[in-house]
């Protein structure tokens, strides 16, 4: 399918408004300036778009927002040139995007299998657009064994990104929130320790083999997850987890996103973990 | 005879810009060249980490084989623009650069023709035709420098020290990707149209007609070159050697020796790795609040080197952060990542990495060290 617009030029984003979600997160909704590029872009949930500030550079940063929402939300945690940069602009401003590229969740799971969602930290903004489409697409009167489990890791409760929204996910998901600490003054009556115990808390055993997961977060917790998960019965070739690389031009010629012969910007950032597990266990590649 | 190899630069010159091999500071260059450039009757010395150029006394022209140049500072620019922009507070103006659609960057440019290009060397170039224009997004810059290039190829008669594309099938032979393939015999060259274009511009020399004879001669005497390489590698057990030993030990012995300069990167035709970056117009820079200036520049891209020790980075952390893990990276992505990515040979032979690199690192040798030994 040929674009109908330049990938290779970025074209004007304005923001309309800018969230803080965390003390060095931040959420920017983005509205398309040209009408032809506004119509015609049309993003998957797990694609990533590139933010650019001109004269600083460019970032890929995952599209957080969901397949139908009117405006397109990218979440950064301010880290560096790039993001930084963007901390700094205010509602109205101008910025430039390129994309979208990658090539997403399979979504057509979402709907056919039994799925698990697992996220850690900022590992959540991709996914994001997955909770969304759900959401809208809720099945109603859904029988309690067919409710889907979310499960999300934050480092403490002041850093669990979209907290208000977590309350609408319950309608859909099975939702179960731990933190690695938690000072006595944030009120926090939660699961408190690393994730792989919360998996105890949802009932895979029978469902296991057909249960699809979506997996996104830091490399080693998405190693260490999906250790967890194969021991309980889920295929590699059921578990889906997006990667993170350095992706400078998102078309497949900068070589800085590879990972081993996979180029994460466009044979990913989402892999099914059967088809690079040998690559996963080697370090450094 | 073999002046008549002028009647190519006479026919061809006012409609290309002719890039061939040129004597610069002592080694066989690529440039813009004139019929009197072509470094005719000398002799390359190729060994790891060393190349001499010598004057050879015998009636050969093309007796040099490939310098530390290739195709690829043309059609894949060390440094080249993407575009050119504009910011303001509530604005961002995007303008391409004019690309022609003659070939070539500029309106005026004349696309560019090739002189005297090798058999590795179309390997490379067959394999950039699918890395730049090959994805799902364009590459305006390769797409707009190689519209309309002509090669004009040279079957190669003396293989460098450091030359093993016999061992990888890409030569040294050229068998397609040409317009013109030129075989030089003893007494005259031998010219073979690859295209119609080819055909056409054979058409336009005065030329003797060639026979049984000349083909005959041609043979000889690339079997001849044949039996004058001196390295090899064992391709047919690529890629399962590298791996089946991404944990080799000899990885780290590598290291050891490797001094990380990024030479091999920048001479290997197949090598493409790039960062782009924005320069600002020093002078273009307007407004009083320091967050949200006023500017203009252009976003440049430039080669990069899998050996730069950022090239993996990322804001938590670095992804290859040994040497050993570098080294294994671009020996990797030359002889198993690049067949899988695009299904043809990331290494084609030339041995440019070998001769370049100042720690006279061999890749044939390396790959050697990593086989099992019965």
């Amino acid at each position: 399918m040929k674009d109908t617009y330049d990938k290779s030029l970025p074209f004007a984003a304005s923001i309309r408004w800018i969230k803080k979600e965390t003390r060095d997160t931040l959420s920017f909704a983005l509205r398309i300036e040209d009408e032809h590029i506004r119509k015609a872009y049309a993003f998957a949930p797990g694609q990533f778009n590139m933010l650019s500030v001109p004269g600083v550079g460019e970032a890929p940063i995952s599209i957080s927002s969901g397949p139908s929402d009117d405006i397109l939300l990218h979440t950064i945690r301010v880290a560096g040139d790039v993001t930084t940069a963007l901390s700094r602009f205010e509602a109205g401003n101008v910025l430039g995007v390129r994309g979208p590229f990658g090539n997403g969740w399979p979504m057509e799971r979402a709907e056919m299998k039994r799925l698990l969602i697992i996220a850690g930290g900022l590992g959540i903004a991709p996914l994001r657009p997955v909770l969304r489409y759900m959401l809208k697409n809720e099945k109603p009167n859904a029988s309690p064994a067919e409710i889907p489990p979310l499960i999300y890791g934050a480092r403490s409760p002041r850093n669990i990104l979209f907290r208000d929204e977590f309350r609408s996910y319950a309608a859909v998901f099975d939702v179960h929130i731990t933190v690695d600490k938690a000072d006595p003054q944030e009120h926090w009556s939660g699961n408190i320790g690393l994730m792989p115990p919360l998996l105890d808390k949802i009932s895979l055993s029978s469902k296991a083999p057909d249960t699809t997961a979506f997996i996104c977060g830091p490399e080693v917790m998405m190693r260490c997850l999906i250790e967890e998960l194969l021991a309980r019965g889920l295929r590699g070739e059921n578990i889906f987890l997006s990667m993170e690389r350095n992706m400078n031009c998102g078309m497949g010629t900068c070589g800085h996103c590879m990972f081993a012969q996979k180029f994460v910007c466009k044979d990913g950032p989402v892999f099914r973990y059967q088809d690079i597990a040998a690559l996963l266990a080697v370090k450094e590649l | 005879m073999k002046s008549r190899l002028k009647d190519f630069f006479e026919v061809l010159g006012p409609s290309y810009r002719i890039i061939g091999p040129k004597i610069e500071n002592g080694v066989v260059i690529l440039a813009e060249i004139k019929y009197g450039d072509i470094p005719a009757g000398y002799r390359d010395s190729q060994k790891p980490g060393r190349y001499r150029l010598s004057p050879e006394k015998d009636s050969q022209v093309f007796s040099f084989s490939s310098g530390p140049d290739s195709f690829k500072r043309f059609l894949n620019p060390p440094l080249a623009e993407l575009f050119h922009f504009h910011r303001f507070e509530t604005g961002l103006g995007i303008t391409s650069p004019p690309f022609s659609e003659k070939g070539g960057i500029s309106e005026t440019g004349l696309p560019i023709c090739f002189m005297g290009i090798r058999a590795c060397d179309l390997w490379a170039l067959k394999l950039y035709d699918r890395i730049f224009p090959g994805g799902r997004v364009r590459d305006r810059t390769y797409e707009s420098l190689r519209r309309n290039s002509l090669i004009i190829a040279f079957n190669c008669l003396y293989p460098s020290g450091n030359c093993f594309c016999l061992s990888t099938g890409t030569g040294p032979e050229v068998k397609d990707t040409f317009d013109v393939a030129v075989t030089e015999l003893k007494d005259s060259f031998l010219l073979e149209e690859g295209s119609a274009r080819g055909k056409e511009i054979l058409g336009l020399l005065p030329l003797g007609h060639a026979g049984e004879r000349q083909s005959l001669e041609k043979r000889e005497r690339i079997e001849t070159c044949k039996a004058l390489f001196r390295k090899s590698i064992a391709a047919d057990e690529l890629p399962e050697i590298i791996f089946r030993n991404l944990d080799h030990p000899h990885w780290e012995d590598i290291a050891r020796r490797d001094l990380e300069c990024g030479n091999c990167t920048q001479v290997c035709p197949t090598c493409f790795c790039n960062t782009s970056y924005d320069f600002v117009y020093p002078g273009g820079i307007s407004g009083e609040d320091k967050c949200n200036l006023e500017l203009s520049g252009r976003r440049l891209r430039k080669w990069d080197s899998c050996f730069s020790r950022d090239f993996a980075q990322v804001h938590g952390g670095n992804f290859r952060l040994s040497r050993k893990a570098r080294y294994r990276h671009w020996m990797a992505h030359k002889l198993a990542y690049m067949q899988d990515q695009f299904g043809l040979p990331g290494c084609v032979g030339c041995g440019r990495c070998i001769t370049w690199c100042p720690a006279g690192i061999d890749i044939t040798r390396e790959l050697e060290a990593l086989r099992p030994h019965s």
